[in-house]
């Protein structure tokens, strides 16, 4: 694999976040947009289409005066929280739910939900369950196999985990994954 | 591996979301604590007494409107032009030009240059990927990233199918296209789910 590759696959392996950049981009335009009709509406003379921008100015001065209290509070709250949720995008480094498999000629990156659902099919082929019995989340360096035996069928736990750890093998992700197969007390009637 | 610009995306963000964090703490402040509102009263009532003043100095003409808002204005205008132009650059990068390989006299005793489209590629990769049973939707693109041509294939393979066998399968059918092509291109897989492979049947004889 090359150092180009490497770097596809690093930069694969993070979220661009490119939406929520547009979503502020477009917040942004929009208030900018609206300020500027309403100076632009000022240099020509004409009346203002909501609000005067010197009037605006002066009545932004005299807060909180002219608004309940509790309504300034909630609006600073919300407009914190907007700020917020901009700086966690921008300072959490966003790693997408993704692993790599090595190959010789090409960069390969898959979903987790895609090995959760492979794994999911051979723990069920393993165990003799119905798809709706067998849950499979696959997170960033843990398998968690979550079965609901048949009433009455006994299920080899030991037998389940070898299957989905061989079928992980066989896919030799990066970074590497450990499985913990968990059956569940009850059993169901009738899937 | 597109070229959207993920440190400027992240900087601006930042930025952005500093001045409204604090923005919405001062709202808040102002609200809750009467000192608070004092000083802001104060302090923005002279800025607001030093605008009026302002706007009366700077007369246009004799309908009475102030060149002050011209400025700002222009400003409101540049910020939007910047916005316009921050969504534009999301996600750009798709490139036409696999190979251009310019031709001397001493090669083949021509001079020319020799041109391979994208479009061999993709459509040569996607018409070998879209046959297979086992992959409900297959895209494939190209983008210059860092001065390169590469490919990028996603497919969205039925439910259950080991992501592995999809790999090694497209690997060699990419090297099949090395050969056909004569170049080596970078080519990422992204093997992934979407709508439709979550809801078709998963069970598929084989």
């Amino acid at each position: 694999m090359t150092g180009h590759q490497e770097r596809i696959i690093k930069r694969e392996s993070y979220s661009s976040r490119a939406v929520i950049s547009t979503f502020a981009a477009i917040v942004v335009a929009l208030l900018a947009l609206y300020a500027l009709l309403e100076s632009m509406l000022r240099v020509l003379g004409q009346t203002a289409w909501l609000i005067d921008p010197p009037t605006a100015a002066k009545r932004l001065s005299e807060l909180p005066a002219g608004i309940s209290p509790a309504l300034l509070a909630v609006i600073g709250v919300l407009v914190f929280l907007l700020g917020l949720m901009f700086f966690l995008n921008a300072v959490v480094p966003g790693r997408r739910a993704r692993h790599v498999i090595p190959d010789r000629r090409i960069a390969v990156v898959v979903d987790n939900e895609v090995i959760a659902s492979a794994l999911a099919r051979r723990a069920r082929i393993a165990a003799g369950v119905m798809r709706e019995q067998i849950m499979v989340v696959v997170s960033a360096r843990t398998v968690q196999v979550n079965i609901r035996p048949t009433s009455g069928i006994a299920l080899d736990e030991a037998q389940i985990q070898a299957a989905v750890e061989a079928e992980l093998d066989a896919m030799a992700l990066e970074p590497a994954l450990t499985v913990t197969v968990h059956l569940a007390a009850t059993g169901v009637v009738g899937v | 591996m597109n070229g959207t610009p993920r440190g400027a995306n992240r900087f601006i963000l930042g930025v952005l979301g500093l001045v409204l964090m604090i923005i919405g703490a001062g709202i808040v402040a102002i609200a809750t604590i009467p000192a608070a509102a004092q000083w802001w009263q104060g302090w923005s009532g002279a800025w607001v007494v030093e605008l009026s003043d302002l706007m009366s100095r700077t007369h246009l003409g004799t309908n009475g409107g102030s060149w002050i808002w011209l400025l700002v204005s222009a400003f409101l205008l540049i910020l939007v032009i910047a916005m316009v132009s921050w969504i534009a650059n999301q996600g750009k990068g798709r490139t036409g030009t696999l190979l251009n390989r310019p031709g001397n006299e001493d090669d083949d005793g021509a001079a020319g240059d020799i041109q391979l489209s994208c479009a061999v590629a993709e459509q040569a990769l996607k018409t070998a990927l879209l046959e297979r049973s086992e992959l409900l939707g297959v895209s494939v693109t190209s983008y210059n990233f860092r001065g390169e041509t590469s490919l990028r294939v996603r497919v969205l393979p039925r439910q259950g199918v080991a992501p592995h066998h999809v790999a090694t399968e497209i690997g060699a059918l990419v090297e099949a296209m090395d050969e056909l092509l004569g170049v080596q291109v970078p080519v990422l897989l992204s093997i992934g789910s979407g709508a439709r492979s979550r809801f078709t049947k998963a069970e598929r004889v084989r």
